[in-house]
């Protein structure tokens, strides 16, 4: 130690020694293994490169893109099936005009339901009702 | 193959060639890491961040350079990190003069006595002053990369080298004396 000056511009080997024996840990290679473990686990380190990596998601990305195919074309057929049933029905728009002309209609049969003039009564009693 | 051929692999994706590097530069890191932190397990977790940040960072390793300063200076920076964090958590627990106790001078009896002194002594130094003195009188690493891995002039890594010389030179002449006189 004493032939070493503290300016000197060359390792120490001496200090450096003991240093080296007082900060080393055992077992370098089980804490080389751990850290690759824990950049598998957090990085993925292990997945290898890109084309790997989406290879391995070829599959079920095909698997999913036919699930949401067959959902979508079972939509659509549901929904085709559906649409001339409700034409025939003419619920959606026709039906206060339908509804309207109905009872229209029924106002004359109303008032001519009879062979005679319809009373005064009748008259005001629908008028009233309108 | 060489550490700036390992870091493109690894950078890619190749577990093989990140467990070569890790497996060269394992016992450096976790040394570095040993002189900041007092507990192994807290420098071991360093070292680990160290590694794994590292990694997560390879796109701006310069594979011109040597691949060791880099490492080295992430792993001083978890390391510093973690040190500032424990500090934190500890401030009124334990009061600091009972952290860090002083080895009274009949304990150093044997090799792990002495080895205790000289951890001792050298959590006595500042933080870069331990690094600088590890990083080139242990690893054999130049003022110029220690000062690379240190953010801070070249100078300024003399200065460090001889301060922390001069502190752990005076514990280790002591222990010499002593095994002498025995």
């Amino acid at each position: 130690m004493s032939d070493t000056s503290p300016f000197d511009h060359r390792p120490d080997s001496e200090l450096g020694d003991a240093l080296r024996s007082a900060l080393s840990a055992p077992d370098d290679a089980g804490f080389a293994r751990r850290v690759v473990a824990a950049a598998d686990a957090e990085l993925g380190v292990g997945a290898g490169p890109y084309w790997q990596v989406l290879g391995a998601w070829a599959r079920p990305a095909l698997v999913a893109a036919m699930l949401v195919i067959a959902l979508a074309g079972f939509w659509l057929g549901v929904a085709l099936q559906r649409a001339p049933v409700a034409a025939g029905n003419g619920v959606a728009l026709g039906d206060p005009l339908t509804a309207a002309d109905t009872e229209r209609l029924d106002v004359p049969v109303l008032l001519a339901g009879d062979e005679s003039p319809p009373s005064v009564d009748a008259v005001m009693a629908v008028a009233l009702e309108y | 193959m060489k550490d700036a051929e390992l870091a493109a692999l690894a950078q890619a994706g190749d577990r093989e060639a990140f467990g070569e590097l890790v497996r060269r530069y394992a016992a450096q890191a976790r040394r570095l890491a040993r002189a900041v932190l007092e507990d192994p397990d807290d420098a071991d977790d360093a070292a680990q961040d160290g590694f794994l940040a590292a990694l997560r960072h390879l796109g701006r390793y310069d594979p011109d350079r040597p691949f060791g300063p880099w490492l080295l200076r992430i792993v001083a920076n978890a390391a510093s990190d973690r040190r500032r964090r424990r500090r934190v958590r500890r401030a009124g627990q334990i009061p600091p003069t009972l952290a860090a106790p002083e080895p009274a001078p009949d304990a150093v009896t044997d090799r792990q006595g002495f080895r205790e002194a000289l951890l001792a002594a050298l959590g006595t130094l500042p933080e870069r002053q331990r690094m600088a003195a590890v990083l080139f009188d242990v690893e054999g690493y130049t003022h110029r990369e220690i000062a690379e891995v240190l953010d801070v002039p070249e100078g300024t890594v003399r200065s460090d080298v001889y301060h922390a010389r001069q502190a752990l030179r005076e514990r280790l002449d002591a222990w010499k004396d002593w095994r002498e006189s025995e």
